[in-house]
């Protein structure tokens, strides 16, 4: 049988003072295909909350639409939005009851509800288990970036600090993970509604390390030789 | 397809169709019987031949024959190609994750006496060919002299001249099928069964 | 909680054993047998394959090319890889010929009753992909179809991937089968957003034309599919760079040069003698 679709990913999210900042790469591979460079891991749950998906790309999309149709039920049953750990429980539970099929679903449910001024970051990984943390983070990608999400979170940021932790984070991941790669997209909910933001491309996705000293030299020798 | 061996040809000419197989029936180098015929007649301008388990290849037959009563009794007239090629390649698929170890071989005249042959793989991948189909335990030599010796329009006569030389030379080399050939010209006034001398060796 | 999500159930399982079996089985265990047994298992019909599709500014190009292939040897050199699923979508299957088939064959009718109950609409291509991929997730990736879906609905052109696993991609420009890469190659370099026709056209060909030369199970011809709000226009063999090189050599036998046993004239069944039957009386 040929490789299975899977999201080598890595996703953050993150709860900040007025919100919550959610964050993936968009690389998807089969073996060491990239199947596609610039997916959308981040995929809407309800007006409020969004999946952030890594592991197996079929498990995690079945999930997704289940969950989205059990959310519409719900809304029209109560005549009212969805609230965020609603939408997470039901995220669990399909994880929980199916945990022998879904053997490849590591998510995180993340969101904004307006009626409780109230951010809310999940992490569900696989097995079904449901944590409520401030911030989480999953994918293969994530193994190397505990360190620096350890050392760089604050209790209540701003929304640029936010949204800068998260965007570092992922593109930190990027370079060193081949799983991970592609463009760095950012959604941020609060009360004013839902931001998407896009780094794409070598110039606006945050460089570390060598890559970073690599592109000064060359920069710096050319200029050396143009003078 | 390699238990039993065989082999099975069907070819268009103009107007006509023919299809024929060899006669050996064996478990593996053993040879069994030098008189058995793979192929089946489904109605006057339709036959369906068969390679590959012989067990499988006699169950699908009586299948056949049985699903085609029914459908006669049904409908009061006779299937057409396409519809007895699309039967077969359902009930080959039915059993997608335990199927019959048989490639069928379909040849027939249609309502306006047009051949029409297709090949299926043994869980009903429909091949229709315009030229030639062939299967059996030695489908590329039949390929090869197939491809080398067909050619359009041909009359019933060189048909047969062709398909015989075809099943004759293909099965020379396979230690599993020959011990001769039958072939069967389907015109649209009538059917012409030969029975062909190869080498018994 | 189960109860008030109508046929979903929450508690239990999400449909992967509740159905009823499609398939048989019977023979599945002695297969088994007898291959321990040391008999070769029949290879499937494979479509080693390149497929792809672009959205342009009007609509949708999906390609193919035309080999079907059994192990090493080249099983059908013209075959059709883009299926009908609706007037509106068709889509390009690689993966095990069968189930490429077969799979499309069902969406393609069961979309096909949809129309009937509703007042013929026009089928979405949403609905053919959530249906390909919950077949195919069922399956868990054993039915082994990739495809490519491509089609112009009430929300315009749509292109979508599928896995045989059951997920999927939505795209401007996608590549599938052995070829994929190949084809991929050409789409990376020569893809602009809102092309014309006609340059959605030849960058499709091209891409086919690259698996073809470049990937070995891939091979003679390409067929077009172009998908617009106007309709579909279906370009079989647009393009055959693979005419067969040498001229068939006339190879004629005389009569008689097959050596024949026996051979007789079979009795048709299908030919009904009426003895001593009248004109029929019509009228009075």
């Amino acid at each position: 049988m040929p490789h299975a679709v899977s999201t080598g990913t890595t996703i953050v999210a993150v709860e900040y003072a007025g919100g919550v900042v959610i964050g993936a790469d968009s690389r998807v591979s089969t073996g060491t295909y990239i199947s596609n460079r610039a997916s959308d891991k981040i995929t809407p749950l309800s007006d409020n909350a969004f999946l952030l998906r890594s592991g197996s790309a079929a498990d995690t999309q079945l999930v997704s639409d289940y969950v989205r149709h059990m959310v519409h039920q719900h809304e029209s049953q109560l005549q009212r939005p969805i609230d965020v750990p609603t939408v997470a429980n039901l995220v669990m539970q399909i994880g929980y009851n199916n945990k022998n099929a879904l053997s490849a679903a590591a998510m995180l449910v993340a969101g904004y509800d307006a009626a409780t001024r109230q951010g809310h970051v999940y992490a569900v990984p696989i097995g079904g288990t449901m944590v409520r943390q401030k911030y989480a983070i999953d994918g293969s990608g994530s193994i190397f970036i505990y360190g620096y999400c350890d050392s760089e979170y604050k209790d209540d940021m701003t929304r640029e600090e936010a949204e800068s932790f998260v965007a570092e984070a992922i593109a930190l991941a990027m370079s060193t993970d081949g799983s991970s790669g592609g463009v760095v997209r950012l959604v941020t909910v609060n009360e004013d509604g839902i931001f998407r933001r896009l780094h794409a491309g070598d110039k606006s996705v945050p460089r570390f390390g060598e890559e970073k000293d690599v592109h000064k030299d060359l920069t710096d020798k050319a200029n050396a030789m143009q003078t | 397809m390699s238990y039993n061996g065989g082999a099975v040809i069907a070819m268009t000419g103009k107007e006509c169709v023919a299809i024929a197989c060899d006669l050996r029936l064996g478990i593996q180098n053993q040879t069994i019987a030098t008189d058995y015929r793979k192929v089946f007649r489904v109605h006057d301008k339709l036959f369906v031949g068969l390679s590959g388990l012989a067990t499988d290849m006699q169950t699908l037959s009586q299948r056949f024959a049985f699903r085609h009563n029914l459908y006669k009794l049904r409908e009061e007239r006779n299937m057409k190609p396409t519809t007895f090629a699309n039967l077969v390649s359902h009930m080959l698929y039915e059993r997608r994750f335990g199927p019959y170890y048989a490639e069928p071989v379909i040849a027939g005249l249609d309502e306006n006496n047009q051949p029409y042959i297709t090949g299926m793989d043994l869980i009903g991948a429909m091949a229709p060919a315009s030229d030639f189909v062939v299967a059996g335990s030695s489908s590329e030599s039949l390929f090869g002299v197939c491809e080398s010796f067909w050619k359009p329009d041909m009359d019933a006569e060189t048909l047969f001249e062709t398909l015989g030389q075809c099943i004759l030379t293909g099965v020379n080399r396979d230690c599993l099928a020959g011990w001769g050939a039958a072939i069967y010209i389907i015109t649209p006034t009538g059917i012409t069964a030969k029975t062909l001398k190869g080498r018994q060796d | 909680m189960s109860s008030s999500y109508g046929d979903i159930n929450v508690s239990g399982g999400i449909g992967l054993d509740s159905e009823s079996a499609p398939f048989n089985l019977e023979l599945a265990r002695r297969n088994s047998m007898i291959e321990r047994q040391g008999m070769k298992l029949p290879r499937y019909l494979k479509t080693g394959t390149t497929i792809c599709g672009v959205v342009y500014a009007n609509g949708v190009v999906l390609g193919a090319d035309t080999r079907s292939t059994n192990g090493d040897t080249v099983a059908d050199k013209n075959c059709e890889k883009i299926h009908y699923i609706a007037p509106n979508i068709y889509c390009c299957g690689a993966g095990t010929a069968a189930d490429t088939e077969a799979t499309t064959n069902m969406v393609a009718s069961a979309l096909n009753m949809h129309r009937y109950g509703t007042n013929g609409r026009t089928s979405r291509v949403i609905t053919a992909l959530t249906m390909l991929k919950s077949h195919l997730f069922k399956y868990q990736g054993n039915v082994s179809a990739a495809l490519v879906l491509g089609g112009f609905d009430i929300n315009g052109p749509h292109l979508f991937t599928v896995y045989p696993h059951g997920s999927s991609d939505s795209l401007p420009y996608a590549t599938m089968g052995s070829g994929s890469l190949a084809a991929m190659s050409i789409f990376e370099a020569g893809y602009k957003e809102n092309m014309t026709k006609e340059e959605a056209m030849k960058l499709v060909a091209d891409a086919i034309k690259s698996g073809v030369f470049n990937d070995l199970g891939s091979g003679s011809n390409v067929d077009l599919c172009i998908i617009t709000k106007e309709g579909k226009e279906y370009l079989r063999n647009y393009e055959c760079p693979n005419p067969r090189p040498y001229a068939s050599q006339s190879f004629s036998f005389a009569k008689g040069t097959t050596p024949v046993l026996r051979s007789t004239m079979l009795t048709l069944k299908d030919v009904v003698v009426e003895e001593g039957a009248d004109a029929m009386e019509v009228g009075a």
